[in-house]
């Protein structure tokens, strides 16, 4: 249940108008005034496309833009597109706006529990999340991400993309491994900005204690994700195809690792009877592709990320003391001295790294915020070796590769369980 | 009661439509007749409606329910002679009930003797009377309307060994509009009935009159100067009469139909209907608004006729495919329900005998713009019976009593023209006049109640409207205003209890007063008016500024 001072009397007074509801679109906003004109009236047309009898409703949660976004929200109007397109909705398709903040700061966090108290509040069968970010969004999105929900009664439905074998290296090389050798379901976007869920999943996981505690506030997407798996809510993943983000961020590194692996490592300590009694992994239904590897050239400043590697090691060694054991430390130190054109980071060692890290965080050893900034530089270091590795593979081989390491995760996990008991 | 003399009498009337055939038998032959409804005149002054529209009375075959018409001067034998019918007409003015009749226009039975002589050969005087054609080709622009049962809207006749023209079915071949001598002859046939004191026509089929090779042959500009023409004779010779236009059109195209005030008096708005079921299935006003904004605006002499149910099946032609889908999947999940383009099922059953669901649509028919027509046995939620082929389910006998044949016949039961309705929902022991007649809450007198409250007020009749959008989509509510005198409407269209804020804020310090039990609510003031209506609820609220 929503708690009396979080959502405004304005948006109760809103959501009271559009009354129950079968499918609720969520659309975290902050200063998307470019593109969420356009993002709106791709969902308005995926709806009535792939759902146009069903009562429907966008919630837009902004994070106090200054740009107009929640005005372009509720002021598109599908039949702005009736002409071309040919649809016509038979409802009234409302499109409603709440500011959560006043603040510049958007919150993930906040905007997604907005969302999903609305959820429960329209008792709305089927939810999914947009994001106004992604550059490509395409109607049919809605009826992959909403669809195995409204008709086949799946509880969570996450993305697949095609993407560039070098893009989303987070999640090849840590957060899909470690998340499929720990809980035992192959999800490959364990967080994704767009995702589908059922309303009652939405429910559940709203009552959860997480909104308040300040150091789980953040990758609340992949929290969302991991209680599905512990809840065993039905889940499945859907093939979206090719996705362009709008602008790339890539010196964003230290967010994204708090926002994904701060949040995964945060889950651990309250998942652990669940995790720890997991062996091996299994498939999870996917609709269409499971993937796409695209394989374009890329320019990557390789140099770079060796020179962060390595300063980071050599910089960052009293606080890799406190993190990492003394053999797992000896031979980073080892590797970060290699010649350039000799640097790898070995697969097992980059599982053990990962491992050691995540009971350190459970140990607190020191704040757990410096141990996520700390892993930034080793990452990069995996990073490096995996498109070394990787230059001239093949999608095939590029998925084989990936399929290694996470057996290397799954092989490795006693290893976990053994430094996790012997902090206990 | 004498007959309200004003020129636009049919702006304020209720109307009540019904079939001689159907209403009572007063000599045991099982068919309805004339003085079977002149005997329950009183039932229908009672329930307060000004006009009755009857259905064709005239002799037939009646291979299409009488608008197959073999003689357009004489009264069907079964039905009464002449004779009676004048009485029935005397006995309804007596009353301050108007008589609308039939003019099936466009088209004969093929028993019709002008048609037996047009097609007895090609030099027949009557030849042209009719549309004849060497070839089946002529015309392909047209629809077919009876796609369930007509192939081509060609026949092949095999006395002159020709294709006749027909837009309906096949024994009913179109007249030819382009000789004046059927214009004249139609001319003939309306002054016969007008001078007997007949009040109103209704024009069956009248998009169709004449054809053109590369039109649709429908709505075309040489149809309308044929109805002009009409019109101008009527008013010339018999004014205050009223002609009604059927044409299940979209209301841009319906719009020509009224000329300047010259043409009809008034045409159904055969959209607006199966949007207010859908509206009410959706939880949604979104399409009777929308349908509402298409609407054209009509002379003032002019008025839109509203119906929820008629004797046709709930035509589904003036909706979208999507739309159609819908009402199919919504109202008639069973095959056996969908005739045509349409539905084929009376009030009641579409609404799962839901009386709140009844009350509302009721409500809205009564409360926007036009006159409202009300279907014989609606009144008391008469159910209908699907295994009866083509429409004829919706035709049953109307269910007077308890008695056998529900008192609408002494004929044994399988003389009836139809079988009466029997389940154990709808049948005549469960749902019929003399039992509710004696329930103070039955719907019948419920129905009474509303055509009092509706004809308490010429607002409804004539007044203007304009929509409010409160937030809550599930409110369709609206302002019908006619001089100083303006009138709140508010209906619930969901299932479950709604909070709506109105902006009143135009007619701040009125109060408003409830229309049915005349209770005060409160005044309006600067901020929303709130209220909270219960599932299926309305309200209508006379705005007074004391």
């Amino acid at each position: 249940m929503a708690e009396e001072s979080f959502l405004t009397d304005d948006f109760l007074r809103q959501l009271m108008n559009v009354g129950e509801v079968d499918i609720l679109v969520g659309l975290p906003t902050h200063n998307n005034a470019k593109t969420v004109g356009s993002i709106v009236h791709t969902i308005q047309t995926g709806i009535l496309r792939g759902f146009p009898r069903a009562r429907a409703v966008i919630i837009n949660a902004d994070g106090g833009s200054r740009d107009g976004t929640p005005e372009l929200v509720t002021g598109v109007s599908i039949d702005d597109a009736r002409p071309a397109s040919n649809l016509y909705a038979l409802r009234t398709l409302h499109s409603i706006s709440t500011k959560y903040a006043n603040s510049s700061q958007p919150s993930n966090k906040v905007a997604f529990r907005t969302i999903l108290a609305a959820a429960e509040l329209l008792r709305a069968k089927a939810c999914v999340v947009m994001s106004p970010e992604s550059a490509n969004v395409e109607p049919e999105w809605l009826s992959k991400l909403l669809g195995p929900i409204y008709h086949d009664d799946f509880d969570l439905v996450t993305p697949t993309y095609s993407r560039h074998k070098f893009e989303g290296l987070l999640i090849t090389n840590l957060l899909y491994p470690m998340t499929r050798a720990l809980y035992g379901v192959r999800i490959r976007e364990t967080y994704s900005p767009e995702f589908g869920f059922s309303g009652r999943l939405g429910t559940q996981f709203l009552g959860q204690n997480i909104w308040t505690d300040a150091t789980n506030g953040t990758g609340v997407e992949l929290r969302f994700t991991l209680a599905a798996i512990t809840g065993k809510f039905r889940i499945c993943q859907s093939f979206l195809g090719e996705k362009i983000q709008i602008e790339r961020r890539s010196a964003d590194l230290v967010p994204a690792l708090r926002q994904t692996v701060g949040a995964l490592f945060s889950a651990l300590e309250p998942d652990f009877p669940v995790w720890s009694v997991v062996a091996g992994s299994e498939p999870t239904l996917t609709n269409e592709a499971d993937h796409g590897v695209l394989l374009e050239p890329l320019r990557i400043n390789r140099k770079r990320l060796r020179e962060m590697f390595s300063t980071g090691v050599a910089e960052l060694e009293s606080v890799f003391q406190s993190i990492l054991s003394p053999a797992t430390l000896a031979e980073l130190q080892q590797i970060a001295r290699l010649r350039d054109e000799d640097f790898r980071y070995p697969t097992e060692l980059w599982v053990r790294t990962v491992y050691e890290f995540a009971a350190s965080y459970q140990k607190s050893v020191i704040s757990r915020d410096h141990i996520i900034q700390a892993l930034a530089p080793l990452f990069r270091g995996k990073a490096l070796t995996f498109l070394t590795e990787n230059r001239n593979a093949s999608a095939e081989e590029i998925e084989n590769n990936i399929e290694g390491l996470c057996r290397e995760f799954e092989r490795l996990k006693p290893y976990l369980l053994q430094i996790w008991k012997s902090s206990e | 009661m004498p007959l309200n003399r004003t020129a636009l009498w049919y702006k304020d009337a209720i109307i009540y439509q019904v079939h001689v055939r159907t209403f009572h038998d007063s000599n045991g032959d099982g068919i309805g007749d004339f003085q079977g409804l002149n005997g329950k005149l009183d039932y229908l002054q009672e329930l307060g409606i000004d006009a009755i529209w009857l259905m064709p009375f005239f002799p037939s075959p009646l291979r299409d329910d009488g608008y197959d018409i073999a003689d357009y001067n004489a009264v069907h034998p079964t039905y009464g002679t002449l004779d009676d019918f004048r009485k029935f007409l005397e006995s309804a003015h007596e009353r301050g009930i108007r008589v609308i009749i039939e003019l099936v226009s466009n088209h004969t039975s093929d028993q019709h003797p002008w048609f037996q002589e047009s097609r007895s050969s090609r030099d027949n005087p009557r030849r042209d009377w009719y549309v004849w054609s060497d070839t089946d080709t002529r015309y392909n622009g047209a629809r077919i309307i009876f796609l369930d049962t007509e192939k081509s809207n060609w026949a092949w006749d095999p006395i002159s060994k020709s294709f006749y023209w027909h837009r309906f079915f096949s024994h009913q071949p179109d007249l030819n509009y382009d000789n004046p001598a059927v214009r004249e002859q139609m001319w003939e046939v309306m002054k016969f009935w007008l001078e007997m004191g007949v009040d109103a026509f209704r024009l069956d089929a009248v998009p169709y009159l004449v054809e053109r090779e590369g039109t649709n042959c429908e709505n075309l500009p040489e149809t309308h100067e044929v109805l002009k023409e009409l019109r101008r004779r009527l008013d010339e010779s018999f004014p205050g009469r009223m002609l009604l236009a059927e044409a299940n059109q979209w209301p841009a195209d319906l719009r020509p139909y009224f000329g300047d005030g010259d043409e009809f008096h008034m045409a159904f708005h055969f959209p607006l209907m199966p949007r207010m079921f859908m509206g009410l299935k959706l939880e949604d006003r979104k399409p009777i608004t929308e349908i509402l904004h298409q609407t054209p605006e009509i002379p003032s002499s002019c008025q839109w006729s509203l119906f929820l149910r008629n004797h046709d099946e709930l035509t589904l032609e003036m909706v979208t495919d999507v739309e159609r889908d819908y009402m199919y999947d919504s109202y008639a999940e069973s095959k056996m329900m969908r005739l045509n383009l349409g539905i084929r099922r009376r009030l009641a059953p579409l609404l799962a005998n839901d009386r709140r669901r009844i009350e509302l649509m009721n409500g809205m028919l009564m409360s926007l713009p036009g006159t409202p027509i009300i279907y014989y046995g609606d009144e008391i939620g008469m159910g209908d019976n699907i295994n009866l082929g083509d429409r004829n389910g919706v035709r049953t006998p109307m269910q007077w009593s308890g008695e056998t044949n529900g008192g609408f016949s002494t004929a044994p039961p399988e003389r009836l023209y139809a079988p009466i309705i029997q389940d154990p929902v709808y049948g005549y022991q469960a749902v019929n006049v003399l039992r509710q007649k004696a329930s103070e809450h039955s719907l019948i007198n419920w129905m009474r109640t509303i055509t009092g409250v509706r004809k308490s007020t010429g607002v409804f009749g004539r007044g203007s409207i304009e929509f409010l959008y409160p937030a809550n989509h599930r409110i369709l509510a609206f302002i019908r205003q006619l001089g100083n005198e303006a009138v709140l409407v508010v209906n619930n269209l969901s299932s479950s209890a709604q909070a709506v804020e109105l902006d009143l804020r135009r007619y701040k310090g009125n109060i408003l007063i409830e229309m049915f039990g005349k209770n005060i609510f409160p005044r309006v003031g600067d901020l929303p008016y709130l209220l909270t209506m219960g599932p299926y609820q309305f309200y209508w609220f006379r705005l007074r500024r004391i």
